[in-house]
């Protein structure tokens, strides 16, 4: 592979599959549940303690302004999961602040986790997770539709089993 | 090639008593002395009982086992004794007195030799209860070769080691281990968390014994092939270490910031800031001290099963780097150490950083010399990966904008490659270059935040086993590193395909 090819098969010529929408509505649940009883149980004990009032408003706005920059991020956040799968590696792309790519060669797979979380389950989205003998690799996959990731999962196990040495 | 006979644990080790006369019984060390480790303290204590037998034909640890751990526990006993009575000393030896005064003896005294009659019971209770341990332990080569170890009183607990996953066998012998020419073998494997096995004690010549016929089969030979001769190539002379150690940058820091405090308390008649200067003192010596303790009589000795490291001055360690487990190594070279040309080699090797708690951290900082010469450990580095050329590198280095991400290492920030591996270079102070043959290249990971991305540039990652070698090139120009990124993974995919360095000991 020559240097022009190996950069714009990057985005242009590969199949770049993102990730189900669904996986914004069960990052945002998430959110929502862990965000608004732990403000209301910190205005009430403020409440009880009777702290002066505008520091319980100045709590709640600032809670309020970051329940909306989580929901306006994780439409965001999600928006830029995707994978490809090329001939002899897998890439994972993410991030929007802080991106990163992950480049994976099949040869080096260890082990493919599928995992799914009860919301995750509920909204039927799942996660799949690759690891190779470096723990730094990180390169996990969510919100995939259960079906596509053990599809994804059988068929990187494969590629991982035919080409797979030592360390 | 041999009788079969000999797979099966050795007969001939029954525990006679001219166990006594050790030097003459090992095989391997007549011929090649130089392979002892350390020397033990020369107390001459040799106890009888070596290699024993249990019923089932298994091997045991030394009898005097319980004791060398009582011995080792010892002086942590007494000082949590003397922490805890420390403060009630006065009245303590006020009711002592009461009780069994002595004209003789202060009070004070009395007090201490109580507080080491409570150590010593306390280490002689754990003597017990270690002998109970002693008794459960043994160990064996199974029928598929395989070296077995069971153990575990309450819990019964039988471990088998694949030979073929061995990563390193090394000899160690703590202080108290020492004391009895005793010593303890650490059987290191590839796998997760706690998967090394420790035989806690052996004879010094058992533990060789143990870890030529362990090396012996892992590399597919015969149980009795004679430990492998070796050679020394290096060895850092104790002044030399000395001198590196405190010309070490943050050791020279701290050094120069103690003289200038005590220059201007001397100047300006306030001593106010001596306490600091004790502390800027203080720091940068318990570093020097520990770390010269650490890796005195440094010895790099070449044998067939990889390198050989000896070194300690208290706590005396072997271990063997088989030259295909090594993943990545990292010349570090320190603003001061430059301009002798001398440098400091890091490895790592597979499945020995994993574990990052208790006496791992200490075994995670993997060095293969801790202070050398530039050529010297180049030498030393062609042995564990002898395809790697540190000269033939291409090197790509940050553009001139990377000054607004890093201006103090901006210059030195570069990522390079050859056909063979994958290299960067960062730091500025303390130098650090940084190679992966492409074979031991796991992932690759492109990042960018969010001021690199303003500045049009990012960092490539190569990922490695676990370890102290960091591979990342940092803040170069954005579209070159994604390039590099996938030449690197491609690179990585044929590499391993033409890799043989995993069969470095087969014939």
């Amino acid at each position: 592979m020559d240097t022009a090819t190996a950069f714009t098969s990057d985005h242009e010529g590969d199949h770049w599959v993102p990730v189900s929408p669904r996986l914004v509505t069960a990052r945002r649940i998430v959110l929502v549940t862990s965000l608004v009883p732990m403000t209301v149980i910190v205005l009430g004990v403020l409440t009880l303690l009777g702290v002066i009032a505008w520091v319980s408003v100045v709590i709640a706005v600032a809670a309020l302004i970051g329940l909306l920059w989580g929901w306006w991020l994780i439409g965001r956040r999600v928006r830029s999961y995707a994978y490809c799968e090329r001939g002899d590696d897998l890439l994972v792309s993410s991030g929007i602040l802080f991106r990163r790519l992950v480049i994976v060669p099949y040869g080096r797979m260890q082990l493919v986790d599928v995992k799914a979380g009860p919301i995750d389950r509920a909204l039927g989205v799942t996660t799949v997770q690759l690891h190779t003998a470096a723990a730094t690799t990180d390169a996990s996959i969510p919100g995939l539709e259960p079906q596509v990731a053990a599809d994804l999962r059988d068929r990187l196990a494969r590629l991982g089993e035919t080409r797979s040495a030592g360390l | 090639m041999t009788d079969p006979a000999r797979h099966t644990p050795r007969e001939d080790n029954s525990p006679t008593p001219e166990g006594v006369d050790s030097s003459s019984r090992v095989p391997s060390s007549s011929s090649v002395p130089s392979s002892s480790i350390g020397d033990d303290l020369g107390l001459g204590i040799t106890v009888p009982g070596r290699r024993l037998i249990d019923a089932e034909g298994h091997r045991k640890v030394h009898p005097i086992s319980p004791l060398v751990h009582a011995v080792s526990v010892f002086p942590a006993l007494a000082g949590i004794a003397f922490a805890v009575g420390i403060q009630r000393i006065n009245t303590l030896a006020g009711r002592l007195d009461d009780i069994i005064g002595m004209a003789w003896m202060p009070p004070i005294a009395l007090a201490i030799v109580v507080f080491a009659v409570i150590a010593f019971l306390l280490s002689a209770l754990v003597a017990a209860l270690n002998y109970f341990q002693w008794r459960a332990l043994s160990f064996w080569f199974d029928d598929d070769g395989d070296f077995r170890m069971q153990s575990g009183v309450l819990f019964r607990q039988q471990r088998r080691v694949q030979l073929s996953r061995i990563q390193t066998v090394d000899v160690t012998q703590p202080f108290a281990a020492r004391l009895f020419s005793m010593a303890v073998v650490v059987i290191e494997v590839a796998g997760q968390d706690d998967s090394r096995v420790r035989l806690k004690y052996v004879t010094l010549d058992d533990a060789r014994e143990i870890r030529r016929e362990v090396l012996a089969r892992s590399a597919g030979l015969s149980a009795t092939t004679a430990e492998a001769p070796q050679s020394d190539i290096a060895r850092v002379s104790g002044r030399h270490l000395a001198v590196s150690l405190a010309l070490r940058m943050t050791t020279a820091g701290l050094l120069l910031l103690t003289v200038i405090i005590i220059v201007t308390s001397y100047l300006t008649g306030g001593w106010g800031a001596i306490g600091v200067a004790v502390v800027t003192g203080g720091i940068p010596l318990v570093l020097v001290v520990a770390e010269f303790i650490r890796y005195y009589g440094f010895t790099v000795a070449e044998s067939p099963d990889g390198l050989r490291l000896r070194y300690g001055l208290l706590r005396t360690e072997s271990r063997t780097v088989p030259p295909g487990r090594v993943q990545a190594i990292e010349y570090v070279e320190p603003l001061l150490w430059r301009r002798q040309r001398w440098t400091r080699i890091r490895v790592t090797i597979a499945g020995v950083g994993s574990e990052s708690s208790g006496s791992g951290s200490q075994r995670s900082d993997t060095v293969l010399i801790p202070v050398s010469e530039m050529d010297a450990a180049q030498d030393i580095v062609s042995r564990v990966l002898p395809d790697l050329r540190a000269s033939s590198i291409t090197w790509v280095g940050a553009p001139r904008r990377a000054w607004w991400r890093s201006p103090i290492q901006w210059r030195n920030l570069a990522v390079g490659w050859d056909a063979h591996s994958f290299a960067i270079r960062r730091g500025r102070i303390t130098r650090r270059t940084a190679l992966v043959p492409h074979a031991r290249t796991q992932s690759v990971r492109w990042t960018q935040g969010p001021w690199e991305r303003f500045l049009d540039l990012a960092s490539v990652h190569v990922d490695t086993t676990p370890g102290p070698v960091s591979v990342s090139g940092l803040h170069l120009d954005a579209s070159a590193t994604r390039t590099v990124a996938h030449l690197q993974a491609a690179a990585a995919d044929r590499g391993r395909r033409t890799d043989t360095s995993l069969h470095w000991a087969a014939p």
